[in-house]
């Protein structure tokens, strides 16, 4: 497919005989934002690095703009943006220096946009890069990333020092990117309530597996919480089928599922006489209790 | 016309998904007069700058209601709100109905009324509207 703008197929990824990632496959369409969830050391990082070329697969293929990853053009390099989770740039040269000399790269480098943007994020072009703090290091290499408005767009943890309004003028300037449908973008950030703001589709990693990839409405109808409440104690027996996590006290439980339908709780309500309430969870529950359940 | 000024709240940190907080919310205003049928939602674009959510996001919303028949495209326009015998057919207003009054059924389960009782609560209602 010539519309993919990323496409990661059974992406496998050791160093020495620690195997990272296990089998990834995923697509990315032009337009729209993904975003990519999971804990610590679950591979998100070593996947970004793969699929942009900044690091050779194990096993499997990673494409970009339908070109190899670990090949790419210099035309299919001028439409990438990547904002590392570390920003390294030369301390040396005033933020005004490097900006000009990372402009130099790009053939379709929009000044105007760069100085829009480094107005509205207060950033000090006459100081010295190595004086930087680590947010204004940050806001730096948002701003030469973003500068040739790239079709794809990659955020490894972006945002991570960068305070609540920064944060906010930045999610601003990914959505106003959006606006034309061209743009995509691939997010990755422990920040929940972003990517509830920006993603219609997320990526769960969980021990370099993906455990889920879709819509995040859609995550949001599956993956429900119940609280269940039985005329008599719930024997010991009791499960539930597709059960991420399950408390029972007594005549009451609370379950998470990750597949529910009206049908799961009419066919509880029956089966153990009891009131069944469902509660909504937020991107970050879901994921906690995601997260937990597999490591029960 | 300009667009009817409405604004929507946005708390993408509730379970509940972003398109359908709007959808509910035009619901809401259109039952409480706010939104009048002719009046035009406000375009996709503002609405998502201001609540700065993903603008696909308010575009699923306007589409799930023109499917639900709140609205109607208005080709240059925007977004036009439909006089309410048109909200849907019946089967799709009374889904709506059970949607809302399910979970206070539960509640009053909950609270050990039956049937009969339930019942009486809903007759009084009903006549409390109709005089």
């Amino acid at each position: 497919m010539n519309d993919s703008v990323l496409r990661v197929e059974k992406l496998g990824k050791s160093f020495g005989a620690k195997e990272v990632l296990r089998g990834i496959d995923l697509e990315m369409p032009t337009g729209g934002v993904l975003g990519l969830l999971g804990a610590n050391g679950s591979g998100k990082t070593t996947l970004i690095k793969c699929a942009l070329g900044l690091l050779r697969p194990t096993a499997g293929r990673a494409t970009v703009f339908g070109e190899d990853s670990w090949d790419l053009s210099a035309a299919a390099k001028a439409k990438l943006g990547y904002v590392p989770q570390e920003v390294t740039s030369y301390p040396w040269m005033r933020v005004r220096q490097v900006i000009a000399y990372t402009a130099a790269f790009y053939p379709n480098w929009n000044q105007p946009f760069v100085d829009e943007l480094c107005r509205r994020w207060h950033v000090p072009l006459e100081d010295r890069v190595g004086a930087l703090s680590t947010g204004q290091l940050q806001t730096v290499g948002i701003v030469l990333a973003l500068g040739h408005r790239p079709q794809f767009l990659v955020l490894d943890e972006p945002v991570a020092s960068l305070d609540p309004s920064a944060r906010r003028q930045f999610l601003r300037t990914i959505l106003e990117l959006l606006e034309d449908e061209k743009h995509t973008i691939l997010f990755s950030t422990h920040i929940t309530s972003d990517l509830e703001r920006v993603a219609q589709r997320v990526a769960i990693l969980d021990d370099g597996r993906l455990r889920f990839i879709g819509e995040l409405d859609e995550l949001k109808d599956r993956v429900k919480r119940l609280r269940i409440t039985s005329r008599h104690v719930l024997p010991a027996s009791f499960a539930v089928p597709g059960s991420l996590r399950c408390e029972v006290t007594g005549s009451s439980a609370t379950v998470s599922v990750a597949n529910f339908d009206e049908h799961l709780a009419a066919e509880m309500r029956t089966t153990w006489d009891a009131d069944v309430a469902v509660h909504d969870l937020n991107l970050e529950e879901i994921f906690v209790e995601m997260h937990d359940g597999a490591s029960a | 016309m300009p667009p009817a000024d409405i604004h929507f709240e946005v708390n993408p940190s509730s379970g509940l998904p972003i398109y359908r907080q709007i959808v509910d919310q035009v619901l809401a205003l259109s039952a409480g007069g706010l939104l009048k049928a002719g009046d035009l939602l406000p375009s996709v674009r503002q609405v998502a700058r201001e609540a700065a959510v993903n603008p696909m996001t308010v575009s699923k919303a306007y589409s799930r209601l023109e499917a639900e028949g709140i609205v109607r495209r208005v080709r240059g326009q925007g977004m036009e709100i439909l006089p309410p015998s048109q909200n849907g057919t019946l089967e799709q207003r009374q889904r709506q109905f059970r949607e809302t009054i399910e979970p206070a059924l539960h509640r009053a389960r909950q609270l050990g009324l039956n049937q009969k009782q339930i019942r009486e609560v809903i007759s009084s209602l009903l006549q409390d509207k109709q005089s």
